[in-house]
Order: structure tokens, then sequence, then C-alpha cells
């Protein structure tokens, strides 16, 4: 089973970020980068259906130089070679740009399945994946909770809202987004890393791809959510508190 | 290419709140926009189903028009399905916006379905505004820690979903409208996927990683003989009872509903801790939740340096007082 | 005078009897005899000094300094000064035996030797005479040592001598009582009878049979355990580097170096360590005897050169994640093993190659590399606390960069202490700051083997150090001052660090003292201040300016660790008994009314411990905790009337 396995590098979650002078992206420099966490579960699954039914997995990203990192990662946890679009002006693009690379990159490599995180945890738009399948063709299913592999198809189970699944089958090839903490990540290794070293990486520069279509959506702007005070301290007597917490707990977290 | 077109979403007959969120959304933009305001869902045209009934329910809503996109193969939800069905409705109405609550089905074939049309979809939505001719599209990013304002740009429509709770459906206007009907072409052999019927998982053990509520108790409890009351704020909340370490360690709760460095570590939507302190071994398994409620009565406990919310009081007080508010609001 | 010629007399009616001849028939049967017994002993021993030679050398060994070498020969094997201080009684008896062993050198000799109607010593002279009865005297203690061993290995049985009794212990202690026997019993015959040939034969015979028992036997100590204590590593858990690309720690048999091996074959199975390892004490598989046994175990069956894992039918992977790397194990060990290079070696071993799957293991190897820290933490709450606190940020002009650590940035308790250890620098003057970046030493994957992660950590605080300048820390935390002092020197040249213990007591006069009724404060040695270090009068001498100082059972060296050090803070639930549970009832038992804590994971560990263990339990403080109050007692003190009064 070839695998194709689609990730990203994002800044490291709770990293500070600040916004840069054109008002429209953080400011970059000074910022940690590591695997966009959703990818990294869509790897781990990779890896595990490699282990069960052998084949290969390569592992894609578009980026930057520093996206290096996050292949020499993936080389390390169990990737066989990976292939990096570089490119600096993903911020830029929008889904559809990013999807039409990722699209061009692996159209020849004719994997039987092509994996993903269900989402970004910088842009959080979730599409990725899904354009990715309507570019290539092939079906897809989201927000994957297993993948148990057949004969030419697959069954995936799915998740639905408020506890209820759904196993669906789908032939092969095909894409899924992979769903967060459905395993167990697996941490890389010394001998991993060493490994990674003799690993193929095959480098595509994004002027070598076909030019994506215009983007039709553009980000005019980013700035900082109005600032809710560190902690809300409550107020007044048991029943007074109780009913402006469950107010709160109404308008703000949205849980009731 | 005109109006706003909201797409509904329902199961098993009912729609979900999400949907006339997203309605209140598309009467938003209708307004701004002074384009007409139209509202469609997807029905199976078989087996008998009461579709009057059915679309009724949007039909006294206030809308320009309504539509049911009927066919046998929209029994069952399948990308290719929808997406067939939606494309061929969407050129036929030819509408300027579309308008998706961000549901996980949402999130399934919208994308593929503005490909289809050129576009992307602006997922996600917490707000819009006009400004001057255009529309201003507000999203999240990088786990809410930021927003960001969108401008679509494109010649063709603009696809947008709006997430849960971002717009009141209890600003929805009232009116009536006719409903139309609508039948996509299908090829049952272009539908790739075949999904079987949903099921949820049969009762396994406590899994606090997944739960969106937990209610987490600690030391202050005192007695093993009080936790009901707080099992019971759990219920209310529909949530997942927890505790912190001394808790479990006394075998009032079992081990696997401990959250901390030696238990779970979990992440839900609301955590609400009552009488914990906040050790480190417990914050640590509690820090990526995305609201903190803490409840205890010495106010220099660490647990309100993590939380969103607190309340120095008595637990014995405030939680009982707390779990009939969420009653009353609940049944409201 | 008088006693002299008395004992003279003594000598000559009561002196040592060989047969003054041997016929050509005995001589040949002895010589056939030593041949044979010989033959034993390289038989086997020959195995093993294959097996240590032909192991993979130690990369970073060195026989500099010899200086220490030799006083770490003359002290522990000459002097046996560890194995008496650690186990007086069965420590003099076994030095008894050790030191007659090494009178009765010559005496064996010579016995050979006129075997051959070579023998060089005379009872009759007066050089042999002395000889004879200064062999007698050891002889006696000897006897009287080794029956005192055999009465407490076969009858008082403590538990750490393993439950299975060892027969070949009992053989060897009735050959030597044997030979003590026959050489004092010689004493009393004269030379020319026939019993002084029986005795004769008979003391040759135990040594014949004696000899071929040592290298199958753990008395192959004898022989290895003074090249051992020689050529020990010397620094107290010193982790070796890794050597080249294939190199990941002690995977397999190939793994193994010549010290290890060396150390394996050394043990003497005495269980000194057994008995002060937490984990055994608490319940759990980890015995740190049985994973140098497994060691020499394996050497046996496969040799230093197999691609067999270590971990697995001769190791245990759940024992080797035990280990709280307090190190007692290696502090008692008589015959200088060091066990935890070998157990942290394992888990390198099983970390580096992805053999060990743990989920907290995980979770804790990528929250540290991700956010730097082990508590996976976000970077902002560091920062938060800073600004709170108004830390002075550390720009090259002070004197000091104050080292948060994890604990210190994170943890509610870590934080309090360096908010009054911050107290304690402003009381002396002293100028301070923190780092705007921090991450966490890499302490707990330094101990759980995950050289990776650590070499990230390690390097990117060096990078820190060299862009800020800093070239004197002080921190709060043991496992930080380790881990920069020592572990950190492999990726480059760390800067100065001092414990906050070690800095007070510096300026212990300038500290105030509680002149009198100051709190019981019972003090724990955390390990990595203690036997890592070597610092235990320091945290006494401080804390002694505010109150009375009192130890625990065990103290100083023989301190029972927390339960969190070697990442098992980390770990999750550990099996058995919690050992933080085991040591907070010790430290309540005292009396003291407050526990005095030097390290924020003791800290940590004993605020659940006490309160689950007593219904009334001593208030924990760290040592920065205690300075703090006493010196706002005093600056209260000082502003009351009657005091200024008496001041002006």
């Amino acid at each position: 089973m070839k695998i194709i396995v689609a990730i990203k590098q994002v800044p490291v979650r709770d990293s500070t970020l600040r916004i840069d002078s054109s008002g429209k992206w953080i400011d970059e420099d000074d910022l940690s980068y590591e695997i966009n966490e959703p990818d990294a579960y869509a790897l781990e699954e990779a890896l595990q259906l490699k282990e069960k039914h052998d084949g290969e997995v390569i592992a894609v990203l578009a980026g930057p130089e520093r996206g290096s990192q996050t292949i020499r990662e993936a080389l390390a946890k169990g990737a066989d070679r990976a292939i990096h679009i570089e490119c600096d002006d993903l911020a830029s693009l929008d889904t559809l740009g990013v999807a039409s690379r990722l699209a061009a990159a692996i159209k020849d490599e004719k994997a039987d399945l092509i994996l993903t995180g269900l989402q970004s945890d910088d842009l959080g738009l979730g599409q990725t994946g899904v354009v990715l399948a309507e570019l290539l063709g092939i079906p897809h299913a989201t927000i994957i909770m297993q993948v148990e592999a057949g004969d030419g198809s697959i069954k995936v189970k799915r998740e639905l809202e408020d506890g209820w699944f759904q196993h669906v089958q789908m032939p092969l090839p095909a894409l899924l987004t992979i769903q967060s903490g459905i395993s167990k990540l697996r941490y890389a290794t010394l001998m991993g890393i060493k490994k990674a070293k003799t690993k193929e990486v095959r480098r595509i520069a994004a002027g070598d791809l076909p030019q994506a279509a215009t983007p039709t959506v553009t980000l005019a702007r980013i700035y900082l959510p109005e600032k809710k005070k560190e902690t809300q301290m409550i107020e007044g007597s048991p029943n007074e508190a109780a009913a402006k917490l469950v107010e709160k707990l109404k308008f703000e977290v949205r849980v009731i | 290419m005109s109006g706003v077109l909201v797409i509904l979403e329902h199961k098993g007959g009912s729609y979900n709140r999400m949907s006339w969120e997203a309605l209140a959304a598309g009467q938003q933009i209708a307004v701004a926009s002074g384009q007409p305001l139209s509202a469609a869902v997807l029905v199976s045209n078989e087996g008998g189903s009461d579709l009057e009934s059915f679309t009724g329910e949007f039909a006294n809503k206030k809308l320009d028009k309504g539509y049911r996109v009927e066919h046998a193969l929209l029994k069952d939800y399948t990308a290719d399905g929808y997406i067939s069905a939606l494309e061929q409705f969407i050129k036929k109405i030819d509408p300027s916006f579309i308008v998706f609550p961000h549901t996980y089905q949402v999130r399934d074939f919208a994308p593929r379905l503005a490909a289809r049309f050129g576009q992307v979809l602006l997922a996600d939505l917490v707000g819009l505004r006009k400004e001057g001719d255009s529309f201003v599209f507000v999203r999240q990013l990088f786990q809410g820690k930021l927003n960001a304002d969108y401008r679509h740009t494109g010649s063709g429509p603009c696809f947008v979903s709006v997430q849960a709770g971002a717009f009141r459906a209890e600003s929805l206007e009232a009116g009536s409208a006719s409903v139309e009907a609508f039948a996509p072409e299908l090829d049952a052999t272009a539908i790739r996927s075949k999904p079987e019927a949903p099921f949820r998982e049969a009762a396994q053990t406590v899994d606090l990683s997944s739960a969106p509520i937990i209610v987490s108790v600690g030391r202050g409890i005192k007695e093993q003989d009080n936790l009901p009351m707080v099992e019971e704020l759990a219920a209310a909340l529909g949530g997942e009872l927890a505790a912190s370490r001394p808790i479990c360690d006394n075998g009032w709760l079992p081990m696997e509903r401990q959250v901390g460095s030696s238990g779970q570590t979990v992440s839900p939507k609301l955590y609400l801790a009552v009488g914990i302190s906040g050790a480190i071994q417990h914050l640590v398994g509690m820090k990526g939740s995305k609201t903190v409620v803490a409840i205890n009565k010495d106010e220099n406990a660490p647990i309100f340096e993590v939380a969103d919310y607190g309340i120095v009081g008595d637990l014995f007080e405030v939680v009982p007082a707390l779990t009939e508010a969420v009653k009353k609001a609940k049944g409201a | 005078m008088n006693n002299a010629l008395t004992a003279h007399a003594l000598a000559t009616t009561l002196h040592y009897a060989e047969p003054p001849s041997f016929s050509t028939a005995e001589m040949v049967l002895l010589a056939v005899l030593i041949v044979l017994s010989l033959v034993g002993f390289f038989r086997r021993f020959d195995r093993v000094l294959r097996n240590i030679f032909t192991a993979r050398k130690d990369p970073d060994f060195h026989l500099a300094p010899i200086g220490r070498r030799i006083w770490d020969f003359f002290w522990e094997v000459l002097c046996q000064a560890k194995v008496i201080k650690e186990r007086p009684l069965p420590g003099l008896a076994h030095a008894f035996v050790f030191w007659g062993f090494l009178a009765f050198a010559l005496v064996s000799l010579n016995h050979f030797a006129s075997g051959f109607r070579l023998g060089f010593l005379d009872a009759d002279s007066l050089i042999g005479g002395f000889y004879f009865w200064f062999a007698a005297i050891f002889a006696l203690l000897v006897a009287v040592g080794i029956a005192g061993l055999f009465v407490r290995r076969f009858f008082v049985r403590p538990i750490w001598l393993g439950r299975k009794v060892s027969i070949e212990s009992g053989i060897i202690a009735f050959l030597i009582f044997a030979l003590m026997a026959t050489y004092l019993a010689a004493f009393t015959i004269p030379s020319t009878s026939a019993a002084a040939r029986g005795l004769w034969w008979t003391h040759a015979l135990c040594i014949l049979v004696f000899l071929p028992l040592i290298p199958h036997t753990k008395h192959l100590h004898l022989v290895l355990s003074p090249f051992t204590i020689f050529l020990s590593r010397g620094e107290f858990s010193h982790i070796p580097p890794l050597s080249g690309d294939e190199d990941f720690g002690l995977v397999a048999g190939k793994d193994l170096t010549q010290l290890v091996a060396l150390q394996a074959y050394s043990c003497v199975e005495c269980g000194r360590c057994t008995e002060h390892c937490p984990a055994n004490n608490t319940g759990k598989v980890l015995n740190p005897k049985e994973i140098i046994l497994g060691v020499r175990s394996y050497l046996n069956d496969l040799g230093p050169h197999s691609e067999e894992p270590l971990l697995g039918k001769y190791n245990s992977q759940e024992a080797a994640f035990q280990c709280t790397t307090c190190g007692a194990c290696e502090y008692q060990c008589p015959v200088g093993i060091e066990h935890l290079p070998v157990i942290i070696g394992l888990r390198r071993g099983a970390v580096n190659t992805g053999a060990w799957e743990d989920d907290h293991g995980t979770k804790l190897f990528l929250a540290l590399e991700r956010n730097g820290n082990a508590l996976g933490m976000s970077s902002t709450e560091r920062d938060k606390f800073i600004k709170k606190q108004e830390l002075p940020i550390f720009d090259g002009s002070q004197e000091y960069c104050l080292w948060l650590g994890c604990m210190g940035a994170y943890d509610p308790q870590g934080r309090e202490i360096i908010a009054s250890f911050a107290k304690v620098m402003d009381y002396l003057g002293t100028s301070y700051g923190v780092l705007k970046k921090e991450k966490c030493t890499g302490d707990p994957v330094r101990r759980l083997g995950n050289d990776l992660v650590f070499q990230q950590l390690a390097e990117q605080n060096l990078e820190i150090m060299k862009q800020q300048k800093v070239t004197r820390i002080v921190t709060i935390c043991p496992h930080c001052v380790r881990t920069i002092a020592k572990d950190w020197q492999e990726y480059g040249a760390s800067p100065e660090i001092e414990h906050h213990s070690e800095f007070m007591a510096r300026y212990q006069d300038k500290l105030p003292r509680i002149s009198e009724n100051g709190p019981s404060i019972v003090y724990h040695d955390p390990c990595y201040l203690g036997r890592y270090r070597g610092s235990y009068d320091q945290p006494r001498e401080v804390l002694a300016r505010s109150g009375k100082v009192i130890d625990p059972p065990r103290a100083r060296e023989r301190s029972f660790c927390c339960g969190a050090g070697g990442g098992l803070a980390f770990l999750g639930e550990e099996s058995g008994e919690r050992v933080s549970h085991v040591r907070a009832r010790e430290l309540a038992a005292t009396g003291a009314s407050i526990v005095g804590a030097a390290c924020p994971f003791c800290n940590t560990m004993f605020r659940d411990a006490l309160a689950a263990t007593s219904d009334a339990p001593p208030q924990l403080l760290d040592i920065a905790q205690i300075t703090a109050q006493t010196i706002a007692a005093q600056s209260i003190a000082n502003t009351t009337p009657s005091n200024g009064a008496q001041n002006a």
C-alpha cells in the first residue's frame, strides 16, 4: 500500500504570537515550528497502516526551507521518503492554490491512499485535504477515527456529532482527513533521526509547478480578539454567582 | 448572480440549532446586501415521507423562497451525492452567497463543492459585517488566539459556513415563504462511498479525553458522601465527572476518572474545577481546556491562575445553586 | 621485657609445625593437584577475562587522574572503608577476612613452596617465627569473622542476600574456616607428627579446592574488585557519551563496555544496592543487584558481541524504568559497580531505538520537544509569572543568573520557592536576573535515556547562555544543578552553577538567626544535592539559623528518595507502594514541626504524600522559604519599639 501523508509546518502551539508590520500575518522571527498536530496523527495512522499492510509512506510538505526540519522528523518517525514543495508564498495562496500545488506534486505517485490531518493549527480551515481529493478526482472522507484497508477498498469510521459514528466504505485510491487523538503518537528517536539522514527527499520548486489560480479569498487583516480579562472573578451570593456564571456559560463559552 | 442561499441541515427530519443560526447569518447578509434570502434542504423523496411538513418548519421563517432538493439518493448523506445535487441546484438558482452551518457534515462536502465553482469556503465564521461595497468575514486563527478579517475577491459565488453559537437563532424573524422542489439528476454509480447506518459507541469505559464538558472535584469536597452533589452538577451540564488525585487515591472515584500527570490529560470545552486547589500535577492534566471555571473557598488557590472564571466561595453553597441555575437555563 | 620473654617462651613451645620433608610421591601428587586446581581456575577465569577484554572499549575512559584512583584503592580496597562504614559489623568481619587473606598470601606461598622443599619461612627463625605468629592473629580474626558471616548468612538471613540460600557460600565459608583451623591447629603439635602432615595436606587441599571455585562464584570479586575499584569512572552516575552513529546506549551485548563487563563480574551479591533501593523497598520489580547479575548472565550465555537485546530475557524493561536514579545503589556498592550508567544505558538503548513504549513517557518527550518544559506548559505562563513577581531580567550586569527551572517557572509551589529565594537574595543585596527564555535542562530525558531530546535542550540552552553571556547561575533545583554542571558538558562548556542552599550557606553569617525556641525542622537530603553533589552540610547550616535541625533515620548519604527522580515524576502512577509515602511517613514520624526540603521535586512529591499519610502533617517548606520567613520575622522584630530601643 502506497500512502502519501500531507503535512504542514505550523508555529509551535502556545507560541507567543505577534502581528507583523503588514498587519496581515504574524511576525515569523523568533518562532519555532513543528508539525501541525492533526497531521502528526495522519502520519501516525499511515505508519500503522504500513506496519500492518506493508508498503511505503511518503510525506509531502509545502513550505519554506524551515519545513525540512519537519520533514526530517517525519522521516525519523518512519516515513520512507518525502517530497518538499519549496515555496515562501504560502500565506498569499488560498486553499485551492495550496491544494493544486500538492496535487501537481503527487499525482504521478499514484498513491493508494492520501492522508492528512483534519485541519491546521494555524489557519484552521480544514479544507486542504477535501479540495485535494477534488483536484485528484478521488473519493474522500473526513474526521476519520479508524481505517481498515481491504483489497482495492477501505472501510473507515467517521466521527459524526454528539457521539455518533458511521462506517463508510469507499474504493481506493481515496483521501482521508484524520481526527486528532485517535492513536498514540510515537516519539522521534535518535536512531530514527540517524536513519532519516539517508532517506530521499525530493525537492520541487513551486515555480516548476503549474501556476495556481488567483486567490478568491484574501486575508485583509489579523488582530487580537477583544481581550477578555485574565480571570473573571464572579462575585455575589451563591445564587447570584451561579446565575452570572450560567449566563457566561451560555453566551461566552457556549456550552449550555 | 444574486441572492443569499442558506443550506439547512437536518437529521431524521429534525433540524439542528446550527441550521437556524446559519439562517440568521443569511438574514444578516440579505439585509445588508439588499438581496433576497432563500433556504434549501436536501431530502429523499422516496418512502412516503411527509415532505410538506418537513419543509414547513423553515417556511415560517422570514424567507423569500424555500427549496427542497429531492432525490432518492439523498436519503443517506454522501459527499458525492450532496455535492452533485447542490452543484446542479446552485447553478440553477445562481446565488451570490451560500451559507452553511459549520457542522461535521458541511466540513465534509462544502469545501469540495466550493472547489467545483473555483471557490474556497470561508469556514467557521464568527462574525461578518459590510464595509463599503463588500463584506468582511471574521474567522479565528491559531485556535482562537487571533482573529482575521477575510474578503471574498473572486468573481463566483461566495461560500461561507458559520460557527456554532456565533449567530443568534433567537434573532430570526418569522414570515412565510413558498417552498419549491428541485430534482437534481443523480447517478448511483457516481456515488463512490457507501455509508452504513450511524451508531453510538456501546457504553465504554470513561473517556475523559474526548469529553466536551468535565466537572472535576478535589479535596475540597471533604467526604465521599458529598460527591453526589457534584455528580448532579455534572449531569445537569451533560458532562463527565472527574477528580484530582487525592479523591481517586481515597477510592472515592475510580482511577480512570483521575485528571493530572498520573491520570488522564483532558482538553474539554469546559472544565469546571470544584474544590481543587491546583497542584502542578493536576494543572498539567487540564491546561488544554478551552475554558476553565474554578470554585474554591481559598482566593489564593493556584487554580484561579489558570481559570477563566472564578467563584470564591463555599462549594457546598455554590454547587447546588449552580446546578439549579443550569437546569433552569436548559429547561428554558 | 618480661612480656617479651614470655611471648618468646610461648613461641618456642607453641610454634607453627610443618612436616620437615616431603617424599617424591608427595611432591608429584602435589604438583598434579596444583595443575588440576589451576586448570580448574583458568578454564573458567579465561572466559571471564575474554568477555571483559574483548568487550567494547569505554569511549571516554582515562586513567588520569591517577591520584584519585590510588586513593580509592587505598581507602576502599586496602582500608575496606566503605564496607565497614555502611555495614559496621559484617563490614568489620569482612575486613578481617580480607586483611587475613593479605597476611596469608606469604604463608600460603611458603606452604606450597615447602611442599617442594623450597620453603622460605622458617618457624624457628626470628622473622619466620614472628610472621607465623603474626598470621596466626589474623587467622583467629578470620575464623571469627567468617563464622560470624556464616551465622548471618545462614541463620539471620537478611532478605537482600536473596531468598535462595547460597550453598556455594557455605562451602567457601567452610573452606576458609578450615584453612584457618588447620593453620592454628598446627601450632599445637610437633612438626614431626603424622598429625602435622595431615594438617598440612588438609590446608593445601582447602586452597586447591578454593582456587577453582573462585571464578565460578561471586568470590570472583576477590580477584576482580580491586581492579574494578581502581578503574571506576570515578564520577557519580557518569553517563558516557555515545560514540559513532551506531551507538544508542545499551541495546545488545555488543554495546556492553569493558568497564560494564568488569563490574558485572565483580558483583559480590551482597545486596547493599537492593537494601537501599527505593523502588525495591516499595514493592516494585526493580532490583539493582539483579540488573547487574542479568548483565553477567547475559555475558556468560551470549558474550559481549551478541546482537540479542539486553532487555528481555536477562533484564526487564519494566524494572529499568522504575529507577528514580537516586543513586543509593551506586553509592552503596562496595566493589565499585556503577549501577546508574548501566540502568540509564539500558534506558537509552530502549528509548533511542523506540523500543520503549509508554504513554506518559511519550507525552513527556513531546512536551519537551514542543514546549521546552517537562510540564508541557506554554512559555507565556512563565512570562506571566516573571512579570507578576517583578523578577529582573538578566542582562549581563547582574552577579547571578537565577535559573527558574520548570518547577520554579510553572509549579505553584516552585514559584513560591523562587519568590522566597528572591527575597533572600534581595536581603543579601546580591544582584540577579532571570532569563527571558529558558528551556528545561533536559534532566528527565537525560535520565530516561532520550539522547535526541536531551541534546536539543542542552544545545538550545547553551546557545542562550552564550548569547546572554551567562557565567554564574544559582537555582533552586538540584536536578538543574547536576544537569547543567555535568551533563551539558557533553555539548559545550557549561557555566558555573550553584544550588541555592550552597549560596545561602556561603552567606550564612549575614543571615538572621532565630535566637532560641526555633521550630524543629527535619531536613530531607535530596538525592541530587546529597549523593550527586555531596552537599550535606550547607543546607543544614542554613536551616540551623531558623530552627533546630533534626535528621530522619535515613539521612545524608543514606537519604531515601522522594520518588520523583529519573523522570519518574512524569511517568504516571507507580506500582506497589508510593516511594513518597514511605519517606513522608518517616519524615513525619520524627515529630518535627517543619519538613525542610531543598528540591522542588521533593517538595511536590511530599505535598501530596504528607497529606495522604498523616492527619496533622508537619508544614512542608523549602529552605529558601524558611530562610525568607526568618528574615521577615526579624525585620518585624526590628521595627517593634522594644527591639528598636535595644538596637539604639
